[in-house]
């Protein structure tokens, strides 16, 4: 790879870069609903508040002028007012220049409108490039590879969640069940091929998981589902038990899908440059492979569900609850899904270590 | 006995089975990590600055992800100093890009969730947001990065006359499958924790249009993008440590080899 080309590289990415920013931050043609650019600000003096808890804080209103920028209204200016604290656990100051998606409605012949929420398109969009940006200049084609298993994946995803909505099963845990299946499927096709190695890598995610979800859910009923508050789970309009283990179903099965392609894929490349390693010996080095890669991914794991909680956990602590409350309420649903996942990966290593051991035996791995 | 008692000490005991020695120092380290992310909160809610507390708890459980569980310190070295750089990176990333995107605090779809609440409670919910953001990728990158230095390491061993171009070679192809696995943990971790969200947005029938703009699916969206960008960031910056040392080692050998000839 010459430097003149991945100058040129970046160049093109960069200027791609400046393209698409201009573009997402003049989309609102695109939208139906109104958009509104604030075009003038003033702030009243904020008023300090405390609470029974002795939290302190400031609330600020302000008056906002807004011109609508799409629609039938375009051109036209609305007078609004705003509040914000100073904390903003649910609410923004705006500055001069944001967009924001407007609700309006005539109030004795004169427009007047609230503000259902603020334009987030161009950030998102534009992390959106960044990622892909880095991919490619870092690992080219092999990177944006990985990108498109995950996009194809997304898709499914939303193909089922549509389908739960549309047919309102009564065990819709199945359905979830069943597009985890696709998705393993489908990234070891994608990531690996389709080869032999994909199946083995396949079955043993299959048994990692169902093994780990039969523990975990004879757990939790064996004891009575002690200290689990189902109702805690955030924007659940459907029987919580059974989506918090759907939730978990999917959530397991990135980290088994990592933990095990690492195995299969080691003892894979150990036959082809020993042909004649023993089936034994193959199960330990499988298992040598699992014993460092265990801790590491269980961790992502709590990483990912713990920090989901810290608003909400700060938000009880600041309100005068007590931590087990806390953990209870605010962190538990997390936690027992990174624990359940956490089963999940340490069973992948003796499975995908014992298959391959035992389909490698003997046989020529191609 | 409470459930999450229960599946603790069945995910010990399966570690220590099926892990070993190392199983058992890795359940420790997952014990402390959840550990230090408890007092993490405490502290913030305490009304220590968000920032602060999560930079260096940050940096406690990186140590405690790496050293724990990996014996050989001519990765772990290099592993840590790469994702401690990252880390780096990752506060002047996300501290502007919060902000802008402001998706901080609860949003509409949680208002069921918190209308029991008063809101006014005097913490600064962007600089939460921001260390909730920082301290969700640390368990990715540090994966990465050890899977890296690792698998590095190995080669170096094998093949210790190898050149930087090769090991950037090695590094670009080991670096290209733990992304792409690592991107599958990522999402399938998210869309797992949003499955409930992912099914409300589509029963109000929320369009793409609303999605992209609201503060619920854009917060979490980000939360995936940040670690995705950490982790191609912790594998470039890996494989270019492990470069410079190997070229300084070489240097060295070359350099003591001359004067025993001379």
């Amino acid at each position: 790879m010459s430097k003149k080309r991945t100058l040129i590289e970046v160049i093109v990415l960069l200027l791609s870069g400046l393209v698409l920013y201009f573009f997402t931050s003049h989309d609102a043609f695109l939208y139906k609903q109104d958009i509104g650019q604030v075009i003038k600000v003033a702030n009243a003096k904020p008023v300090q508040t405390e609470d029974a808890y002795e939290n302190k804080d400031e609330t600020t209103e302000q008056s906002l002028t807004l011109k609508i920028i799409n629609g039938s209204r375009k051109g036209q200016t609305i007078h609004l007012k705003n509040q914000f604290s100073k904390s903003g656990a649910y609410d923004q100051e705006y500055f001069k220049g944001q967009q924001v998606f407007l609700k309006l409605h005539h109030d004795g012949g004169k427009l007047t409108a609230v503000i259902s929420h603020y334009k987030r398109d161009t950030y998102l969009i534009m992390m959106l490039w960044l990622v892909v940006g880095l991919l490619y200049l870092t690992m080219h084609t092999k990177g944006l590879r990985a990108l498109l298993s995950v996009a194809i994946n997304f898709v499914i995803f939303l193909i089922f969640v549509q389908m739960d909505v549309d047919f309102d099963f009564t065990n819709f845990f199945w359905l979830f069940a069943i597009s985890a299946v696709l998705f393993t499927g489908l990234s070891l096709i994608l990531v690996i091929g389709w080869n032999k190695q994909t199946l083995v890598s396949f079955l043993s995610i299959i048994i990692g998981t169902t093994m780990a979800m039969a523990i975990g859910i004879g757990i939790l009923n064996l004891t009575g589902n002690n200290g689990i508050h189902y109702e805690a789970l955030d924007y659940a309009t459907q029987q919580p038990e059974q989506l918090f283990l759907s939730a978990t179903v999917i959530g397991l099965l990135g980290a088994v899908l990592d933990a095990s392609t690492d195995i299969v894929s080691t003892l894979f490349e150990l036959k082809r440059t020993q042909p004649k390693i023993s089936a034994k010996q193959l199960f330990k080095s499988g298992q040598g492979v699992g014993h460092a890669i265990m801790g590491p991914l269980i961790n992502v794991l709590l990483m990912i569900f713990f920090a989901e909680t810290f608003a909400i956990a700060v938000l009880y602590f600041r309100t005068g609850n007590t931590y087990g409350y806390t953990f209870a309420w605010a962190m538990g649903l997390g936690v027992a899904q990174a624990l359940i996942s956490g089963i999940g990966i340490t069973l992948v290593i003796p499975t995908a270590s014992f298959l391959c051991s035992r389909f490698l035996s003997g046989r020529r791995a191609d | 006995m409470p459930s999450i008692l229960a599946l603790t000490i069945v995910l010990a005991v399966l570690m220590m089975i099926f892990g070993g020695k190392q199983g058992t120092s890795s359940f420790f380290s997952v014990l402390l990590n959840f550990g230090i992310l408890f007092v993490t909160v405490i502290l913030i809610s305490s009304g220590f600055p968000p920032l602060l507390v999560s930079l260096f708890a940050g940096i406690c459980i990186l140590a405690t992800t790496i050293y724990m569980g990996n014996n050989d310190d001519r990765s772990t070295n290099i592993a840590f100093e790469a994702t401690i750089i990252v880390l780096v990176v990752m506060i002047i990333m996300i501290v502007p890009m919060d902000h802008w995107a402001q998706i901080k605090g609860f949003s509409t779809e949680q208002s069921d969730e918190i209308e029991a609440f008063n809101l006014l409670i005097g913490i600064n919910f962007e600089k939460l947001a921001i260390s909730t953001a920082i301290l969700s990728t640390l368990g990715a990158i540090s994966e990465a990065a050890i899977a890296i230095s690792s698998g590095l390491q190995e080669i170096i061993d094998q093949n210790p006359d190898i050149t930087k171009k090769k090991l950037y070679q090695s590094g670009s192809n080991i670096g290209s499958q733990i992304m792409g696995m690592t991107f599958n943990t990522l999402f399938f971790g998210m869309f797992g924790s949003d499955l409930a969200l992912f099914v409300l947005l589509a029963k109000v029938h929320a369009g793409i249009g609303y999605c992209i703009n609201a503060k619920i699916f854009v917060s979490e969206c980000m939360l995936v993008l940040y670690s995705a960008v950490a982790v191609i960031c912790v594998i470039v910056i890996t494989t270019f440590l492990m470069a410079r040392r190997l070229e300084k080692q070489q240097k060295a050998a070359a350099k003591a080899k001359k004067q025993e000839s001379n």
